[in-house]
């Protein structure tokens, strides 16, 4: 903008020399600065430097005492421990296969839920505040609820099972099933979630290729796959990429309902992270388990982003 | 465009609403049966066969959850630290949000990357530092063990959801505040502010939930019974043995409630707060 209109309605001239739009520029941008520092002062504090320190306790010897703690030492023998250790490997196994299955699921069904819902025409507002609902409780009281339909003894899955001449498994009792009553409980809190951002990018879609599609007699099943899916993928994108970061710190939902067992079946990176350091105390090796885990999301969110932006750049 | 007139009985049965039914199904089901078993009596919450309907009708859960349990406690230690750590949020969100979105800045970008980042960054990784730094601080079960955490890590979101919002401003008010002489603080207070509320309450509503729900460093920070919040309260009722089903979900009736009020309420800022990222980004 070269002119600007006082509120008497005068009209003044431009800054006639370029010097003194540069020089208020730069003002503007100190001022930018001092605006966002204390924002990256706290953000620096309790995230970087946290983040930073929990690498370099990774590489030491970690002395946790009564009133304190020591580091002594460059070593390398915390990750050594993790790459030798059977619990670690499988933790990342179980977190990884864990996170895959979830998410496909989720976003399958949450894809399938955005279709429904876009066609309903009477009260869609009301149904996409009910998705709200699951996505803001607390996953604590959602693993304690889920917790409760499992029980052995008087849980009502049991009880539906055997009216319908299943049996009464114990389902928390035995690995597979654990898993699988984990990632449904899981699969009930957050497709809404999933739902509700497909849905949203469903519904600014342009009409007119529709039209046109439905001109040229494609039916329902291509015209998803040719027109809708494509013009979402961008949304489906995103919505990943939220929940892929998010399954991979997974730690309340078996903390509570599993306590990463039975045996240690579900016990995923964050719960085995969470035991070494506050259950055993063993600092140096916790650390490197979380330190490991940061950077593995770091490189996934990396290469997510590069094969996103590359996405984006052939559509548009 | 897609529904066509149907007669009679298939307008009402079509594919469309029982699709919905099974979701609604899906969603609700569970949610009965959480206060449902809330309104047992104590006995009947382990009745077998389970009672699908809850027979008499009870508040017994509720009365033993704030005095036999410290409930109160907990709600009002969630509240203090959401409530806290949300204004923190807000007001440095609002200088940081109004700076990357609307002043030229270098690096900019870059910066807002390196925030999104962060906000998705597994809390595992820094809860064992921050714990042996509160701890040689002596902060370890102390409201600010969490406020600050807190802020600092839902900071990133909001600065994206208000910096969204400051985008969308004209810039010509602007413009004339600042040639009749407003300085950018009261351009920001008096200008910006009163058109980015929207923007200010999606980042809250995001902000409190986030908050509200926190479970890994509350758990570990604040472990205490005076200082737990409701997630680390619940997730501790009780014993290893006996879960007093009955009188956690009362407690998570309690817990639930107001914040489910509050996004059912605001749905449509809370949904346009999930879809930022998605239009802008």
């Amino acid at each position: 903008m070269t002119t600007g209109t006082t509120t008497t309605g005068v009209v003044r001239p431009a800054p006639s020399r370029p010097g003194r739009e540069d020089v208020f520029r730069r003002q503007l941008a100190r001022l930018g600065w001092g605006f966002t520092a204390p924002s990256l002062i706290l953000i620096g504090a309790v995230t970087i430097f946290p983040i930073l320190f929990s690498v370099i306790m990774s590489l030491s010897n970690v002395n946790v005492t009564g009133s304190g703690f020591q580091l002594s030492g460059v070593t390398g023998s915390n990750y050594s421990i993790l790459i030798h250790s059977d619990l670690w490997r499988y933790a990342l196994t179980f977190t990884i296969v864990y996170t895959v299955i979830t998410v496909a699921v989720e976003v399958a069904l949450g894809t399938l839920i955005a279709l429904v819902l876009e066609r309903l025409t009477v009260g869609r507002g009301w149904m996409m505040a009910l998705l709200l609902i699951p996505w803001s409780m607390i996953t604590v009281i959602n693993a304690t609820l889920w917790g409760y339909i499992y029980n052995p003894t008087y849980g009502v899955l049991d009880d539906i099972l055997s009216h319908l001449g299943l049996g009464t498994p114990v389902v928390l009792g035995t690995p597979l099933p654990a898993i699988i009553a984990l990632m449904v409980a899981d699969i009930w809190k957050t497709t809404p979630f999933v739902a509700i951002i497909v849905l949203a990018g469903l519904v600014m879609l342009p009409q007119d290729l529709y039209e046109a599609a439905e001109v040229d007699g494609a039916n329902g099943w291509r015209t998803f796959w040719r027109i809708t899916f494509p013009l979402l993928r961008p949304t489906i994108a995103l919505a990943v990429l939220f929940r892929v970061l998010q399954a991979f710190g997974l730690f309340d939902l078996p903390f509570v309902l599993t306590n990463g067992g039975p045996g240690h079946s579900t016990t995923s990176l964050a719960i085995l992270g969470y035991n070494t350091m506050f259950a055993n105390f063993d600092f140096g090796p916790g650390a490197a388990v979380a330190t490991s885990t940061a950077v593995l999301v770091l490189i996934g969110c990396l290469v997510f982003l590069r094969v996103f932006r590359a996405q984006v750049g052939r559509e548009g | 465009m897609r529904n066509r007139r149907r007669k009679g009985w298939r307008r009402v049965f079509n594919g469309v609403n029982l699709a919905t039914l099974l979701v609604f199904l899906f969603i609700v089901l569970p949610l009965y049966w959480m206060i449902a078993s809330s309104l047992k009596t104590q006995a009947n919450v382990g009745a077998t066969p389970p009672q699908y309907f809850p027979h008499p009708l009870s508040f017994e859960n509720y009365h033993v959850a704030f005095t036999q349990y410290t409930f109160g406690t907990y709600i009002l230690n969630s509240v203090i630290v959401a409530v806290v750590a949300t204004v923190l949020v807000l007001v440095l969100g609002t200088f940081a949000g109004y700076a990357l979105g609307r002043l030229p800045m270098r690096g900019k970008f870059a910066l807002l990357v390196a925030l999104l980042m962060i906000s998705v960054f597994p809390e595992i990784a820094v809860v064992s530092p921050l714990y042996l730094l509160l701890r040689n601080l002596g902060w370890l079960n102390s409201y600010q063990a969490l406020i600050l955490p807190y802020a600092a890590f839902f900071l990133p979101f909001a600065i994206w959801i208000l910096r969204n919002y400051f985008l969308g401003i004209p810039h010509e008010m602007e413009e004339s505040a600042r040639i009749d002489g407003a300085s950018p603080v009261r351009t920001l207070w008096s200008i910006i502010l009163p058109q980015a509320w929207p923007g200010l309450f999606t980042a809250g509503i995001f902000t409190f939930t986030a908050c509200w729900t926190e479970f890994l460093m509350a758990l570990t920070f604040n472990s205490s019974n005076n200082f737990r919040t409701i997630p680390v309260g619940v997730a501790l009722f009780g014993s290893q043995f006996t879960v007093p089903y009955g009188v956690i979900f009362a407690a998570s009736v309690v817990a639930v409630v107001p914040i489910g009020i509050l996004v059912f309420v605001f749905r449509r800022s809370v949904v346009s707060g999930l879809t930022a990222g998605a239009v802008k980004g």
